[in-house]
Formats: C-alpha cells, structure tokens, sequence
C-alpha cells in the first residue's frame, strides 16, 4: 500500500513537471527549424540512409516533410517537434498510400514511428504510379 | 551511520538547475534547446520511472538482505576505506549494467528511453526507465551485498551515481580542465555517449570515472570537428509516452511471436540484430562507417 506522504510526493512532483513544461513551451528555445528545401530534404535523407541514392525526391509544400524514391524503397523524412525522422518503407507502400485532403498518411508499420503525414500537391505522381 | 537517499536529497537541485538552464538559454547565456513536447516526456519518464522504483523497491531491497545474510566478509558502514571500496565498486558495477544495457536487447528495451530524446539538456537526465527492475538488471549489484557490503551502502552509493549523472547531461558546460576530463566522466564524455553518429555509437559507458572506458576500449573523446547528433540510430517518430516507454519490449515481443526460434538471439543478441542481417547492429552501422571513411581517406589525400 503506497502511503500519504508517498502520493502527496507525486502529486507535488507531477505539478512541478508541468511547471516546468509551461517554463519550457514559454521560453521557444527549441531548435529553429526552417521548412525542408530540396537540398535540406536530401541532407538529411543521406544523413539517415548512407550510401543511398535518390532516384527521386517530393518535399511537402509545408516544408514540414519529404519522400523520396531509392530504388525499392520509399524513405520518409518527417518532422516531430524541432527535430526530424526518418524510416523506409517499400515503394509500392508508398504509391498505395491514401491521399485525402492534400496529404499522405504513410502507415510507417513501427511502433516507435506509427506513421508520416506528408503535404503534397497531388499522389501518387503521374508518372511513377503505375 | 545512518542511510538517506541522495536522490530525495537532490530532487530540488534538479528542478533548479532546470529552471536555470532554461532561464539562462532564453537570455542566450547558455547553450541549451528545449522543446515543450521533448521535456514533458523526458519529465513525465522520470516521474514514472521513480513510481516504478518504489512498486519494485520492496523486492530488490529484501534481495539484498537476503544475499548480505550469506555474505562473505563483514564490512563496516563507518570505515573510510570502506567507502573508497563501494565507490569503486559500484561504479565498475554501473559500468558493466551500462554496457549491458547496450549491447544486449532485453536490457537495452529498458534503457533505451533514456537516449530516445534527439534534446541533450537537464531534462534528459530525467528520461529514465520505467522497466528496469522488470529487466533485473538490478540483479547485477547483489555481488556488493555477497562481499559484505551493507545493502543500505550500497543502495546510497547508487543513489550517488544517479546524482552525479545528472549534471552531466548539458551541452552547456563544453570541456572541464585537463586532469579532470582524463579521471571523471564529464559533460563532454557523456555527449558523446548520447550520440548517435557512427563514431560515437556505444562509447563512454561510465558514470563517474570515465578511467573504466580507457581500461576496456569503450572510450571515444568529443571532436570538435564532429558535433554530435542525439537521439537514436532511428529516432522516435512520436511523443506518446507509451509508446515511448514500451516500444522496444513491444518490438521485442512481435518478433518473439514472429520468429519463436530464434527467441534467444531476439533476446540477447545486440540491439537491430536479426537472423537474415536485415536489420543493423552499431557494430554493422561502424563498420560500414569507418569502410567509407578508409575509402574517403584516399580521395582526399589526392584532392591535397
């Protein structure tokens, strides 16, 4: 049986860690971050993913993602909060993927990256749907 | 002599020190990133990972006892020497879970919170497990209590470590003199552990004395030239805490129902091991590394 004094600790704790949040969230000292640009989008996509080629690249027009094309594969380049991450998932994934109200939703099929959303004009391209 | 936890102790310098981080990076005086969504869950990890040491402490501490009935010597709590001993001790000891926690994925499912943060400030310091006592790493520390070391010294000397590690976790502080850096596991050192660039993958395991890391290969010196990069070789692409807590046990156990047969290597083989190689270890991602390295070394030469 926890005690009194024990829970009182983790509630005084728990208001402390949201104090601390809002300190944080109030200060706006996280990384800046300006949208992905082609070259920054292949920066990091090689960053990640060394060794690899870029058949062909799609940068969010949000700025906020990218996808490109390797061969087989579809690497995914989204942002979560003032960083970036990244996966791969087979291509024909990514073709498939549902495009609803200007977006991609790529099912990333990991539990610590469940899934990308990407802003995109259109999906899949034209000439590489097929 | 009588115990008290130097965690309990220090909880109030924690939050301080945060708030000063912070203060002072506002005011541009420091070097120091926070994200809101980053800190809530290094924070709200550290405020479970404490809850989840109280449920487990009754067990790990009757473990103690237990052993230190059978123990072999008989070692006093108020003897200098003594103190020299388990500080020593205790820190090969958190040297050697350090480096289990690395390089075996059953461990490494429990640790891996810590590093899931791509931030290196105060807060991370605080992103601890809450599945330690589950791994039973804490298993490694009853060897102390068998030499006759008394399970409440034992359990302050931890406490000491985890204290110590804290301030550690700062980009703040760039190097300390010399003779410092060459003894004692420093702000710089542990950066280094906190990276995720291929030379820096699985170094500097220590907690205070960084001596342990030059004694068994594990040591690997900030560079100037390579700034490091945190987080993990993949980093996590969410901030459900959940998720964030439990992912590797979670990855851990589809592949265990996947691939029943090969439990063992799922198990304890090194983090991004699998039975085809589809998947990378650190040791593949620095090997592959330094290949491209020796190749670039050449070109460059040439270049000059």
């Amino acid at each position: 049986m926890l005690s009194q004094a024990f829970l009182i600790q983790v509630a005084a704790s728990g208001a402390a860690v949201a104090a601390l949040v809002g300190l944080a969230a109030w200060a706006r000292i996280a990384r800046p971050l300006n949208p992905l640009d082609d070259a920054t989008a292949r920066f990091y996509l090689l960053e990640e993913f060394p060794g690899r080629t870029i058949d062909q690249l799609w940068v969010a027009t949000d700025g906020a993602g990218a996808l490109a094309r390797s061969g087989a594969s579809a690497l995914v380049l989204c942002r979560l909060g003032d960083g970036y991450v990244a996966r791969q998932i087979p291509w024909a994934q990514a073709t498939a993927a549902a495009f609803r109200n200007g977006q991609i939703t790529l099912d990333l099929a990991d539990v610590a990256a469940p899934k990308a959303v990407i802003v995109l004009p259109h999906w899949p391209p034209a000439d590489l749907a097929a | 002599m009588k115990a008290f936890d130097p965690v309990t102790l220090a909880t109030p310098f924690f939050i301080l020190t945060v708030i000063l981080e912070i203060l002072l990076a506002r005011l541009n005086r420091v070097e120091a990133r926070y994200e809101a969504k980053d800190t809530a869950v290094s924070l709200t990890l550290g405020l479970g990972s404490t809850i989840a040491g109280v449920l487990i402490a009754g067990v790990t501490f009757a473990a103690s006892l237990w052993v230190y009935q059978h123990r072999l010597f008989t070692i006093p709590m108020n003897a200098v020497w003594a103190w020299v001993a388990v500080f020593l001790l205790e820190d090969l000891t958190y040297y050697v879970f350090h480096r289990l926690s690395h390089e075996r994925r059953i461990w490494w499912a429990a640790h891996v919170n810590h590093h899931s943060s791509q931030h290196y400030n105060l807060s991370t310091a605080l992103r601890q497990t809450w599945t330690g006592g589950v791994a039973g790493t804490w298993l490694l520390w009853l060897p102390l209590s068998l030499l006759g070391f008394p399970p409440a010294m034992v359990a302050i000397e931890k406490g000491v470590s985890l204290v110590y590690q804290y301030w550690i976790h700062t980009e703040t502080i760039r190097r300390l003199p010399a003779p410092i850096e060459a003894v004692f596991n420093t702000p710089s050192h542990h950066r280094v552990h906190h990276a995720r660039n291929p030379r820096y993958l699985d170094r500097n395991y220590a907690v205070i004395l960084i001596i342990w890391d030059r004694l068994f290969g594990s040591f690997q010196p900030e560079l100037d030239a390579e700034p490091c990069r945190y987080g993990l070789v993949k980093n996590l692409g969410t901030f459900n805490i959940v998720r964030v807590a439990f992912h590797e046990w979670i990855g851990i156990g589809q592949d265990l129902v996947r691939q029943p047969r090969h439990a063992l290597g799922w198990l304890f083989g090194p983090p991004g091991w699998s039975p085809d190689g589809s998947r990378e270890t650190s040791a593949v991602i620095k090997a592959r590394w330094a290949a491209e390295q020796a190749q670039a070394a050449p070109k460059s030469k040439r270049a000059a």
